[in-house]
């Protein structure tokens, strides 16, 4: 009871060999891991094409948010005898066009626009964001507005404040019918995947079946049904419009793919050796799902994603060509771009229809095409030190 | 002298920054002559034997400085089409993984006759008789019918075989055989090497054998460079070595190593520290932060590989072997 | 490997079944009659031609009629919409058109893909590489119609080397025939470069340089046909794809192809047109894929058919 509490000496040896492990300890944290993301960002920064497209589509998606804020011309306005007319820069600033001659009165106490006033300006139906954000609007820049830079339509719309509007719908339809693809597909991989053995051939034999079903048909098909009036006017008294169920449509035909990656992904997961290793030293499954599994999949399925919404946005111009996309008349790009071919006539050539839409659709999946295979290269360790 | 190599510097363009991958490296060798360069992965032995056959992808390499006089002609600034003359003719390349190395897509036949149609001129027929000639010289059984199958149907030692009947098709004057033997089951190491020293007997060529495995080279050659981090820390026969190392660097790669007259039990002793970063190559001796005979000198001055009073050649300031004598009597 | 074909015939079949059954319950719910959609007709003579095309018969056994007819003589009917003409005389006459217009389109993107591809990657981040990759993400980056409209407006009326539209003379089938190739183009030339490049990295390229060949015989005997695998697979579907693409490309040059009854037949209601086409497709989709898997065996012997 009295002796004092004193560790054990060592013998020499083993404090040598404790000193060597204590050098080895050292010497090891020295060494510094760098996570998965970290290391991509880097090397994301490092690619200039990359981050260029970022750059743009980040400026591209605030300014579709904020598009009633922008001093663009009503996208809805007609002025039949400005039709068809080519793109000007002189002036860069006009003033409004006012087609109504009398104009309903300013209300000083209705802080917002009434929905007639903005109809009767030529903007369509806007919620309370948009409504705000058109007054203030309104305060900042008055009644003064971009000249038609991009030309007019065959009513005399601007084409510029039309392709703002546009961006809104394309980037919505865009990103998401990639949304639904993404949560349907990498449900049904990861489960296929995960469960392995017979339920996974027979989910696999599945999606063969539907890869060879000729999707196109199936689209035109429901969106045939939704096109007629007595199921219009079903949706419309549930609150659904048909933005929404393309929505549903695009994604229902856009996980197929999404589910054969994510499965693959995660097979190759369950066997890969890290994983196996990870076990071995005891780490929980929640670990393992958590820092191995999940990581690596969702690498996977970002770049998808990015690589994804451009083939939507094309999909969407496709229908619009067909007539069966964006209703009018909202607009999207597409349906803008086809307005432009449509209008092609041997006695004149309205060029800036087909061409500034396209542009604005080939820009925007040039920045996500860039910017998906710039995140594979980042994220694949492969791709490391190539 | 059939080759010679002067003052060979290569670097690569990273992410990271400039690589000096190889840092200023001379060597000679002699017809018939095997040597042997050693060192850790990492450390320049492959590239400078892919830069001598002008293999460096440039970008992102570049040779920066140096000389490789082959039978007297400076394979450095050959022009592409007469390296190429040389190239699988006069010198000849095996690789470390027999299993990526042979084509997956042509048969073993399309790809031994292809060397001396090309390089000898031959008619298909003739150099298909030659090919099925060399497989069965490196100990491919039933070679005629064998020589119309694809590499996956090899072994991985059986490959190494076709690589090595391959590369001496043409009768070389110098066989570069890189790691030849790692990626293999120890027992086929065995039979690889013994294999490529009888066709050097044979043939009367000189061989580069490149490796991490001082064993491989105590068996296979007789005069051994040591490389660290682009350069040559030391230069001698195998037997003065392995009995005598110079370099603190060779030392340590000899203790690293487990050995049959030590006692059970004795600790292996590795090198401390880890390989020298190639963007940011410490001054002084290149392996100074890693020496346990360190002297004030050393961070200071690069070392030439000079020969000593005892003939022998190693890039350090101190007698190691002094030194680790008054170090095993320290400790009693 | 014929037991591997039979297989595979076997899963076609099933996937027809499949399609056929899921595109009859997709056309029947559609709301309307196929009969009244355009013009008004008094309720008798709508019965009477009910009764002619069968479709006052209950679902389950029109469903049963059709594919007894289809499945031993693949009969598919007569058109509802185009008078006097069964499906069967539709697809003849359309499908040499699309069909020429389509393999043109894809020999064009072949060669143009295949050589820029190759270019690219071996000449890695030299101009032209930059330049033709920058072209082909713009043709993978626009939508057919709009390739189709600059090149209308650059091509036929600007300078006018070629007809509007049309059919018949080998002027007019070129605008055409690169409207639709060109995004295949470019898909085929990245698929081509990356592939390319993954084999340049591969060891036994090093080997190929080592036995002193040249940088070409490389190219063409060791590389390519490693880098032509993903641009093989991707030909599967791409063919299908042709085929959809060719909707907008015949629409928009008034080509008499099987295009625009895609659409139309859908929209109308067609229902032995719409169910005839999609079994072409499927069909065509399915022998494709085959023959994919077939020349993938060909090409890389370590691929074993099962």
């Amino acid at each position: 009871m009295t002796e004092t509490e004193q560790p054990p000496a060592l013998p020499s040896t083993q404090s040598a060999e404790l000193q060597r492990y204590e050098r080895l300890l050292a010497e090891a944290e020295q060494i510094q891991g760098i996570s998965l993301w970290r290391d991509a960002w880097r090397r994301l920064r490092k690619n200039r094409v990359a981050m260029i497209s970022l750059g743009y589509l980040i400026v591209l998606s605030l300014l579709a948010v904020l598009t009633p804020l922008l001093p663009l011309q009503p996208p809805r306005q007609q002025i039949t005898k400005l039709a068809f007319q080519a793109p000007t820069a002189s002036p860069l600033f006009i003033r409004e066009y006012k087609i109504a001659e009398n104009e309903p009165a300013e209300n000083p106490d209705e802080p917002l626009p009434t929905q007639a006033k903005i109809d009767a300006d030529g903007f369509g139906p806007l919620n309370w964001f948009d409504r705000s954000l058109l007054a203030a609007r309104r305060a900042i820049f008055g009644e003064w507005c971009f000249n038609s830079i991009c030309g007019r339509d065959r009513l005399g719309r601007d084409l510029f404040a039309r392709l703002f509007w546009g961006a809104r719908v394309s980037l919505l339809v865009g990103l998401v019918a990639t949304l639904v693809a993404l949560v349907i597909g990498v449900s049904y991989g990861a489960i296929a995947g995960y469960l392995g053995g017979r339920v996974d051939n027979v989910m696999m034999r599945i999606v063969d079946v539907m890869y060879s079903i000729p999707f196109i048909f199936v689209v035109i098909f429901i969106i045939s049904i939704l096109n007629t009036e007595d199921v219009k006017a079903l949706m419309a008294k549930w609150g659904i419009d048909r933005l929404t169920v393309f929505f549903l449509v695009v994604g229902a035909i856009f996980w197929l793919t999404m589910a054969r990656v994510v499965r693959g992904q995660v097979v190759s997961l369950r066997n890969e050796q890290f994983v196996e290793a990870a076990r071995v030293i005891g780490a929980s499954r929640r670990r393992i799902i958590f820092r191995h599994v999940v990581p690596n999949l969702l690498s996977v399925v970002i770049v998808y994603l990015t690589l994804t919404i451009p083939q939507v946005m094309l999909f969407e111009a496709f229908l619009s060509f067909l007539g069966l996309g964006v209703e009018r008349p909202d607009v999207s790009w597409g349906l803008l771009a086809n307005e432009g071919v449509e209008v092609i006539t041997p006695v004149r050539t309205v060029w800036w229809m087909v061409v500034y839409p396209g542009l604005a659709l080939a820009m925007t999946l040039f920045a996500l095409n860039f910017l998906g295979d710039g995140l594979r290269d980042a994220l694949d360790p492969r791709m490391k030190n190539r | 002298m059939l080759l010679e190599v002067e003052d060979l510097r290569v670097s690569f363009q990273t992410d990271h920054g400039l690589v000096r991958a190889v840092d200023g490296i001379s060597f000679s060798l002699d017809r018939g002559e095997t040597l042997g360069i050693v060192g850790e992965s990492g450390s320049g032995k492959s590239v400078t034997n892919l830069a001598i056959l002008g293999l460096i992808p440039q970008p992102p390499g570049r040779i920066e400085s140096g000389r490789a006089n082959f039978r007297g002609q400076n394979l450095l600034t050959l022009p592409r089409r007469e390296l190429q003359k040389i190239r699988g003719n006069r010198i000849a390349m095996i690789f470390q993984d027999p299993m990526t190395s042979l084509n997956p897509f042509l048969t073993i036949a399309q790809q031994l006759t292809e060397v001396t149609m090309l390089h000898r001129g031959w008619k298909y027929k003739q150099a298909l008789d030659h090919a099925v000639e060399m497989l069965e010289r490196v100990g491919i059984p039933a070679a005629s019918r064998r020589v119309n199958d694809y590499p996956y149907q090899f072994s991985g030692g059986m490959r190494q075989r076709v690589m090595i009947a391959m590369a001496l098709s043409c009768q070389p004057d110098l066989l570069i055989a890189d790691e030849p033997t790692t990626a293999l089951d120890v027992t086929i190491q065995a039979q690889i090497l013994e294999l490529i020293q009888q066709l050097q007997k044979e043939e009367g060529t000189a061989v580069i054998l490149i490796t991490h495995d001082l064993g491989v080279v105590a068996n296979v050659c007789r005069r051994v460079n040591v490389m660290y981090a682009g350069r040559f820390v030391e230069e001698a026969d195998v037997d003065a070595l392995f009995a005598q190392p110079r370099h603190p660097y060779t030392l340590g790669l000899l203790n690293s190593l487990p050995r049959l007259d030590e006692q059970r039990g004795a600790r292996l002793d590795p090198i401390a520290g880890q390989p020298p970063d190639l963007t940011n190559i410490p001054p002084g001796c290149v392996f100074h932060p890693r020496c346990p005979f360190r002297i004030d000198r050393c961070p200071q001055e690069v070392p030439a590989l000079t020969e000593r009073i005892d003939h022998r050649r190693y890039a350090c300031f101190v007698d190691v072997q002094h030194q680790a004598r008054v170090a095993v009597k320290e400790n009693g | 490997m014929g037991w591997f074909i039979i297989k595979r015939l076997g899963w076609m079949l099933l996937t027809l079944w499949v399609v056929y059954s899921v595109s009859f319950v997709l056309m029947r719910s559609v709301p309307g009659s196929p009969l009244s959609a355009e013009r008004k007709v008094s309720p008798e003579i709508e019965q009477n031609l009910k009764r002619r095309y069968r479709l006052d018969q209950p679902l389950g056994v029109q469903y049963w009629d059709d594919l007894r007819r289809i499945v031993p003589h693949g009969d598919l009917g007569a058109s509802l919409k185009i008078q006097d003409f069964s499906v069967n005389e539709i697809i003849a006459q359309g499908f040499p058109v699309s069909a020429s217009l389509g393999i043109l389109a894809l020999a064009f993107a072949l060669t143009l893909g295949l050589t820029a591809g190759i270019i690219s990657a071996v000449r890695r981040g030299s101009l032209a590489d930059f330049s033709m990759m920058t072209i082909a993400t713009i043709g993978i980056a626009l939508p057919n119609f709009v390739i189709a409209g600059i090149v209308i407006i650059l091509f036929v009326f600007l300078w006018p080397l070629f007809p509007p539209g049309g059919w018949g003379r080998i002027s007019n089938i070129i605008l055409p025939a690169f409207c639709l190739g060109a995004p295949y183009a470019a898909y085929i030339a990245r698929l081509t470069r990356t592939g390319m490049l993954d084999v340049l990295s591969q060891d036994y390229i090093r080997t190929a340089f080592a036995k002193g060949l040249s940088e070409r015989t490389v190219i063409l005997r060791h590389a390519l046909r490693g880098a032509l695998l993903p641009v093989v697979s991707f030909l599967g579907p791409a063919i299908a794809g042709v085929l959809t693409g060719s909707l907008v490309v015949e629409k928009i040059f008034g080509i008499p192809g099987l295009g625009v009854h895609f659409v139309n037949a859908a929209l109308q209601l067609d229902y032995p047109l719409a169910m005839g086409l999609v079994l072409l497709y499927t069909t065509l989709l399915y022998v494709m894929n085959l023959l994919v898997d077939l020349s993938y065996a060909i090409l890389d012997p370590r691929v074993k058919l099962h």
